[in-house]
């Protein structure tokens, strides 16, 4: 899939760890490492929004669409 | 044609009921050590299913008392995840987790016994072929000949739920 997750490159910048992250948008760290890998089937925008405000980061630098 | 098979063994069910219930009375000895024989069976198996130790005397092919509905269902996630993330569908599902083995990655989930159901024991294991897993579910029935669909339904049911599940 050409959509490349960069959950974990956040992470390091952020200095968080994927249990932590999971804590504060209330997702379980299966799911969170089932995205990080990018094998989810769909995210809601509920999550992206979650995880955006947690990483306090904008959605294009979690989603990367490389051809 | 699965109507017509329920139908046939509604129908010798019916038979076999009938024709012992005409030949053999209630205090004659055959008919009392026969029902004392498939309440000690039932209990015996009430006991041995929830544990994985007696996976094989469920899901083997010479063990006529129970019906297995055996299938395959490839992910592109790895098999540790794979696994972790089963547990928790099951923890949020109709089925009850009884035991799992993080080695042979193996599950034992159980159903409730209820008028509609004897209960079902269901085994999955996991195995990886190249980048994919393979999971390999076993659905058993407790003590019960013959399934009348409900195997494939629980299973598809949960199927819905993995696959709800990967929407995060």
């Amino acid at each position: 899939m050409p959509i490349i997750v960069n959950l974990d490159v956040m992470l390091a910048k952020r200095k968080l760890k994927l249990k932590e992250l999971s804590e504060k948008v209330g997702v379980s760290t299966v799911n969170l490492s089932i995205l990080k890998q990018g094998k989810v089937k769909a995210i809601r925008f509920t999550t992206l929004d979650a995880i955006c405000l947690a990483l306090d980061c904008q959605p294009g630098d979690i989603l990367e669409y490389v051809e | 044609m699965k109507t017509l098979k329920h139908i046939s063994v509604a129908f010798l069910i019916m038979l076999i009921s009938g024709l012992s219930s005409y030949y053999l009375k209630p205090n004659n000895p055959i008919m009392m050590t026969f029902l004392f024989l498939i309440v000690g069976f039932f209990f015996f198996n009430l006991i041995l299913r929830k544990s994985l130790s007696f996976k094989s005397y469920f899901t083997s092919r010479y063990n006529l008392f129970t019906t297995k509905v055996r299938t395959e269902k490839s992910y592109d996630i790895p098999k540790e995840l794979m696994f972790e993330k089963i547990i928790e569908v099951i923890n949020h599902s109709d089925f009850k987790l009884v035991e799992t083995d993080e080695n042979k990655f193996e599950i034992l989930a159980i159903s409730k016994i209820t008028f509609k159901s004897w209960g079902e024991n269901l085994y999955i294991n996991f195995e990886t072929k190249g980048n994919e897993t393979i999971m390999k579910f076993c659905s058993s029935t407790l003590f019960q000949m013959y399934s009348w669909g409900k195997n494939e339904k629980n299973y598809d049911n949960l199927l819905n739920e993995i696959e709800s599940s990967l929407i995060v």
